[in-house]
């Protein structure tokens, strides 16, 4: 394989985890625009807890993955009260919030007589662990999609139990699964910080796979195309996002075909597809379809 | 002794290891094809040339890091001494992190931030 090649799909693993996070809220009923700040957070946090702590990245991730859950949990308070546009304008502009605060975060120390760590809008050099470790390209990425599969196969497992079902129907009708006697507004807690430490888990391993990050990185750009990803490929199922990734950055990206224009092919998409297709590729109704067809 | 040694390891070392952590500069002129650009980077490692690198050249854009991005190029030697060239199609103009992935006899990865216009490119920030 080659290092285009593995440089593709290393994007598409890493990308999947943020497409996940959002279907997670999406399924919930809520669509967030704030994920990319968790992916910032993760980034940030697994970054110096390996560059400056010295700490082995599995460590690394589980503390980044506490902290972004933390974090969401902490936004998810005030916001998950609204509905609708104002939670996703709320998440927005938490997002925001995030990426000013990397740009004013300044915590640089001396390692092996050189300042590592964030330094504001200049970013993050030296997340070096991996090299290092003398972990080759290859290996990241096999590292990157075994973690990814564990990810999705308790995805699957949960949709297929008790509260998979109880999450979709508080996504489609809160209020019937209130009066049900779901407490709706645990369970969306619970989910939004599912949510931020599954994004939190996607920034360390991009972080550590660039070796820099910048508080750019986690603008509203990445936030608007994983809650794409997750709206094309379909919300029927969590293989879903997953197809939403693989089209944009493996079909459209990668291939090159459309060359500059590829962000106009993909805006013109996700409209064609909200048009066609409201809740994706693989909706509930094309997952069942598939169920019948191959069980 | 002990003490002489143990303060050679903990602090010259480290110190060592960084004079040894390879730099990087590059200069980057319009091929007169669009968005494409023919780069010379200079690679050094304790202040002399760094000889013999496998480098690989590749861009990210800062705002959209992994979904834009360009296909890594393999760079060639150059005619100094640490010198290597490479072409850069870049897709559109504004600021690129390039990235400098080092194999061989160092193995590491280094991240230039330049904006690139019609001319060439500059130094983005420090």
């Amino acid at each position: 394989m080659d290092d285009y090649a593995i440089g593709v799909l290393t994007n598409i693993g890493l990308i999947s985890f943020l497409a996940l996070s959002a279907y997670l809220l999406l399924v919930a009923g809520e669509m967030s625009f704030g994920q990319q700040a968790f992916f910032g957070i993760g980034a940030y946090a697994g970054g110096m807890l390996t560059a400056i702590y010295g700490w082995p990245l599995p460590l690394a991730a589980l503390g980044a993955m506490a902290l972004g859950a933390f974090a969401q949990f902490l936004v998810g308070l005030p916001s998950l009260r609204l509905r609708g546009l104002y939670f996703a304008m709320a998440t927005l502009a938490a997002a925001e919030m995030a990426r000013i605060l990397f740009e004013l975060f300044h915590f640089q120390r001396q390692v092996e007589g050189e300042p590592v760590g964030p330094d504001g809008s200049q970013g993050f050099r030296g997340i070096r662990w991996v090299f290092a470790h003398g972990v080759e390209p290859l290996e990241y990425m096999a590292i990157i999609y075994a973690v990814l599969a564990l990810a999705l196969v308790a995805f699957l497992l949960v949709e297929r139990s008790r509260l998979g079902a109880t999450l979709r129907g508080v996504g489609e009708d809160p209020e019937l699964a209130a009066s049900i006697g779901v407490d709706v507004n645990r369970l969306k807690l619970g989910v939004a910080a599912a949510a931020g430490a599954l994004a939190a888990l996607g920034g360390v391993l991009y972080a550590h796979h660039n070796t820099y990050i910048e508080p750019r990185n986690f603008d509203i750009m990445l936030g608007v195309h994983s809650l794409a990803y997750a709206l094309i490929g379909g919300l029927g199922t969590a293989v879903g996002p997953l197809v939403g990734v693989v089209l944009d950055i493996g079909a459209l990206e990668g291939s090159r075909v459309f060359h500059g224009y590829r962000m106009i092919v993909f805006g013109g998409l996700v409209a064609l597809l909200l048009v066609w297709r409201p809740r994706g590729l693989l909706d509930e109704r094309a997952v069942q379809w598939l169920r019948r067809r191959f069980t | 002794m002990a003490k002489t040694a143990l303060y050679l390891s903990l602090v010259l070392l480290p110190a060592l290891a960084h004079a040894q952590a390879p730099k990087a500069q590059m200069q980057c002129k319009a091929s007169g094809t669009d968005f494409v650009f023919d780069c010379s980077i200079r690679l050094t490692r304790g202040g002399k040339p760094l000889e013999g690198a496998q480098l690989t050249v590749g861009a990210d854009m800062p705002s959209m890091p992994m979904a834009h991005n360009i296909k890594p190029q393999k760079a060639r030697p150059g005619t100094q001494p640490g010198e290597y060239t490479a072409r850069l199609d870049l897709e559109m103009l504004g600021e690129w992190a390039v990235k400098l992935r080092l194999a061989g006899p160092v193995r590491d990865q280094l991240i230039l931030h330049y904006e690139f216009d019609s001319k060439g490119a500059r130094p983005a920030r420090k």
